[in-house]
């Protein structure tokens, strides 16, 4: 099997997978050229990640990545989340082949545009 | 995990055991070089002969018609690179949802200078003749249309195609991977010139198919040496290899009829159990005109190797229609010449069957799918889909 326990266990039971209702903060990242979508949705309290939620469009290891991502960065200060980087997210999943590395890319992309959005939401005061 | 289903018999297939046993002396005893003039090189061209014939049979064709290579992709290479040599220059006709082996021939010939026409397919993978007679122009020096596609299955119309060519003269190579050895073909009354088939795709041996060249064709060789193949292929043959493809097609010849109604039976199941438990799905190809074993089925909205690797995960080989490598994901060129929209394109899961499938086998891939694709379609953005 190409890919690890761990990124097989998040692909068949996915935790945080869905909608938000009014959320903190709201990010997406599409993978040019392969329509790897994720988009990430958070809940923040006194500056960090309370909840995590997301939705993606993509293969087993985006899903994974996805899932694994959302219980990381929870707890996490939603600044911290800026300097989030794919190198972790493959942490997560204990390893991605080489050719779905992009979907680490994704998510953390997807994540740091949601710390972003919550981010300026707080300072601009919009609910 | 225990239970298995494999259900990717277009990509290969098992070594049926009659097959198997008839090779194993030909790597060990029966090992010599089929060019010799000895004992040993004797038992080995006897090998070949035996093979020749029972696929000349096959066919019915003469034996001394068929050229052995080693796979399907040498024998499509042969068929369209040695139509259009052996005029040197001009223009071929082909098919959009050919395999990559005609394809991307055709593109290199492009580069030497050949001009090509692709003709599309209808929104059933089918090919109309009168588009390929449409194509015919007076310089054109060849037309290669595939039997049956590997990923949808539809049948073409081969023998229309045949006699269009005929009627113009133009030389027809068929690439007959996958159903030669599966349903009827009567190469000679198509008006076929040149045709290529496999062993692995028929309970065979990988690494060794064959090319059918209609005694007086013009076909120029692409592999040269030795005096091998009457001068039309150079290399030692594959003896085990072609000894086993032999085998597998008198194999075929007996069994082929009865498990093509078999599998089509089951592959009608298949579609309707998935069609009664999954929303938004929908069947490709041709509804009747299809390969007895192929359904391809995709679920709107999801990524078709997220559906595989779910199978995967329940011990059930299929195959994705579209795939994902990084960079760029390729939703099934085939699908988009047949029109499907990329939401559906992308969600194309090919099941192929075989000999050994059940309907137990069935029942479990459609008890198995309906959750994966529920799961995933959770997962899924608003808007993304």
């Amino acid at each position: 099997m190409r890919y690890s326990a761990t990124l097989l266990e998040h692909f068949l039971n996915p935790r945080n997978a869905g909608l938000m209702r009014e959320p903190d903060g709201v990010g997406a990242e599409e993978y040019e050229g392969c329509g790897d979508l994720a988009r990430f949705f958070l809940r923040v309290r006194d500056g960090r990640v309370s909840e995590v939620r997301f939705q993606t469009y993509g293969c087993g290891p985006t899903i994974a990545a996805a899932s694994a991502a959302s219980e990381r960065v929870t707890g996490r200060r939603v600044e911290a989340l800026l300097e989030l980087g794919p190198q972790e997210i493959e942490e997560a999943v204990d390893g991605l082949p080489v050719d779905r590395r992009h979907a680490a890319d994704v998510v953390a992309g997807a994540l740091r545009a949601a710390a972003l959005d919550a981010l300026r939401r707080a300072r601009e005061g919009v609910a | 995990m225990s239970r298995r289903v494999y259900l990717d018999h277009n990509a290969s297939t098992p070594v049926h055991p009659e097959v198997l046993a008839e090779m194993l002396p030909y790597f060990s005893e029966a090992f010599g070089n089929p060019s010799s003039v000895h004992g040993f090189g004797r038992d080995a061209r006897a090998g070949l002969d035996t093979a020749r014939e029972r696929v000349a049979r096959f066919l019915k064709v003469a034996p001394e018609e068929i050229v052995f290579t080693s796979g399907g992709t040498e024998s499509d290479n042969f068929g369209v690179k040695g139509l259009a040599f052996a005029r040197g220059r001009g223009h071929l006709i082909t098919s959009k949802i050919e395999h990559h082996a005609v394809l991307r021939t055709c593109e290199w010939l492009e580069s030497q200078g050949f001009t090509v026409t692709y003709v599309g397919v209808d929104e059933l993978g089918m090919v109309d003749p009168d588009e390929v007679r449409r194509a015919i122009r007076p310089d054109t020096i060849g037309i290669s249309i595939m039997h049956a596609n590997s990923e949808v299955g539809t049948i073409q119309p081969v023998a229309a195609i045949g006699a269009i060519a005929r009627e113009h003269g133009v030389p027809l190579h068929v690439d007959a991977v996958q159903t030669f050895g599966k349903i009827d073909l009567d190469v000679a009354g198509a008006h076929i010139d040149a045709l290529s088939f496999s062993g692995h795709k028929i309970y065979g041996p990988k690494g060794v198919a064959g090319l059918w060249i209609r005694r007086g064709t013009k076909l120029v060789s692409v592999q040269h040496g030795g005096e091998h193949e009457r001068r039309r292929r150079a290399g030692t043959e594959n003896v085990p290899g072609i000894v086993g493809l032999g085998k597998a097609v008198e194999v075929r010849a007996r069994d082929m009829r009865e498990e093509a109604r078999l599998v089509t039976a089951l592959r009608d199941r298949l579609w309707q159990g998935i069609q009664a438990s999954v929303p938004e799905a929908r069947l490709n190809g041709h509804p009747t005109q299809r390969l007895p074993g192929t359904a391809s089925i995709s679920y709107r909205g999801v990524e078709s190797e997220s559906v595989v690797l779910g199978l995967d995960l329940k011990g059930i080989g299929v195959s994705a229609g579209s795939a994902c490598t990084s960079g760029s994901v390729e939703p099934s060129y085939v699908l988009r010449a047949m029109g499907l929209p990329l939401d559906w394109a992308m969600g194309a899961v090919r099941h192929s069957l075989g000999r050994s499938t059940t309907a137990a086998d069935i029942d479990y891939v459609i008890e198995s799918v309906e959750p994966i694709v529920r799961k995933l379609r959770a997962a899924l953005p608003v808007g993304a889909a």
